[in-house]
């Protein structure tokens, strides 16, 4: 597990899984649209439009995950003085915006069918609302720096303060009424969804992994490559 | 009794810093009253609206008012040398970062306390009403302080992009703004919603010296 924290051995392994990875996300993303397309069955309630879930759920999954791995990486950075925690901090970024932002864009465009509105300040859509905002400011804190050792600190102790969020997006459908519904799929109990839906989210999700483990490895490899040509 | 001394000394030097800038703090005075004007102005003089959303724009000026005082909070200190001088003296950066933000609550969130009886004449807003305002606000002010001097201790050595630090105190703003305008809208769960403010602070307090402190330590090391 040593790639992990190891840039070159994470180049290593990068070299390796890189292909495999898009590969396997290119077939998961056709089956998973088959799937999504034309063999799960139309909901009761919401018609056709139900559909727009096997985009809206995984990306709005993929922007918390991000955040905590962010965090995660952002003690590792500070706590452990491991510096290949700032990189990735740094490549990460960005996805992370990217997946909240198609998690915003389909949720609304979900919204406006079912509930009406595009937008309703609701505490869910709040505080995705306010991640989004959390992953701007990391990404212009690390354009707008110019010492590259204090800049990157400066910022895994910005993401360490903004995780306070992550738990209040977790939890802000338990915690007030709000119009979006509450978690169907948890760890803890029996997922309330059929399994005709679960099957192509679960691929979907899948896919959505793939795809961002491919831009991250691509960006990270950027990255170790500009910081090497700074440090000569 | 040394560190009390010095407690004493580093206030009055405060004190004095902010009496010889006093017309700072009454500029943010004005801006807060124009733009309540603008306001006014924007949507109408209709007294029941005002009354309505009074409150609601109070606040909203208020933080952007505070907001607009962050660029002082450390930037002098620290490009005079005077941050370094002060941990020569035997402050950590995590106890200088606590002074700094009583002695920002003090000389810049106090006078607008002062200033808010005005403007809720201004927007029709009862009496009853503005004590629950006066108690949400000495605990958002200060909660307010803290934030500022997270983000401002973090921009020290951001020379592009000011306006980062007025973003980042918004954007954590925001539960304070939703539970200290919830009192005055719900009166009825007064004591449970100063609690939230009151734990929100404690986190907030809890956090500050910690992460201002290492930014101002990092920005030192690395001028």
């Amino acid at each position: 597990m040593k790639f992990l924290i190891n840039p070159s051995k994470f180049n290593e392994v990068a070299d390796y899984v890189f292909l495999p990875v898009l590969i396997s996300s290119i077939i998961l993303f056709s089956i998973g649209l088959i799937f999504a397309f034309y063999l799960s069955p139309d909901d009761y309630q919401q018609g056709s439009t139900v559909r727009i879930m096997y985009v809206h759920v995984p990306s709005a999954w993929l922007a918390l995950l991000t955040y905590a791995i962010m965090t995660l990486y952002s003690i590792a950075g500070l706590a452990f003085r491991i510096p290949f925690g700032f990189i990735i901090n740094t490549a990460v970024a960005p996805i992370g915006a990217i997946f909240t932002l198609i998690c915003i864009v389909s949720g609304s465009l979900w919204g406006k069918p079912m509930w009406g509105t595009w937008w309703v300040w609701d505490a869910r859509l709040t505080s995705v609302a306010i991640l989004f905002i959390i992953y701007l400011i990391i990404i212009f804190m690390n354009l707008s720096f110019e010492n590259r050792i204090l800049r990157e600190k400066v910022v895994a102790i910005f993401i360490l303060v903004g995780s306070a969020n992550l738990p209040i997006v977790k939890f802000s459908v338990d915690w007030w009424n709000t119009l979006h519904q509450p978690a169907t799929i948890s760890k803890l109990s029996k997922p309330s969804i059929d399994p005709s839906m679960m099957t192509p989210l679960i691929i979907m999700t899948f896919a959505f992994i793939m795809i961002g483990i491919a831009i991250a490895i691509l960006r990270i490899k950027t990255e170790i490559i500009s910081r090497k040509s700074y440090l000569s | 009794m040394l560190i009390l001394n010095k407690i004493i000394s580093f206030y009055y030097r405060e004190y004095k810093l902010n009496l010889s800038g006093f017309q700072d703090i009454l500029t943010n005075i004005i801006f807060f009253f124009t733009s309540i004007f603008i306001f006014i102005f924007s949507i109408g003089p209709d007294k029941e609206t005002i009354s309505n959303i009074g409150i609601g724009i109070i606040w909203t000026l208020l933080l952007l008012s505070s907001t607009l005082s962050l660029r002082k909070f450390y930037q002098d200190d620290f490009e005079s040398g005077n941050l370094l001088i002060m941990h020569l003296n035997g402050f950590s950066f995590g106890f200088i970062a606590i002074l700094k933000t009583f002695s920002h609550f003090f000389f810049i969130q106090v006078p607008f306390l002062l200033s808010i009886p005005v403007a809720c004449i201004l927007l029709n807003i009862t009496n009853d009403e503005l004590i629950y305002l006066f108690s949400s606000f000495v605990i958002g002010s200060f909660i307010l302080s803290c934030l500022g001097s997270i983000s401002s201790s973090m921009n020290l050595m951001n020379q592009r992009n000011f306006l980062l630090g007025s973003v980042i105190v918004m954007i954590f703003s925001v539960p304070i703004i939703i539970f200290s305008v919830g009192i005055i809208n719900h009166e009825e769960s007064f004591n449970s919603l100063i609690s939230i403010l009151f734990g929100i602070l404690l986190i907030v307090f809890a956090i500050n010296p910690w992460a201002s402190g290492l930014c101002i330590k990092l920005s030192l090391e690395n001028n």
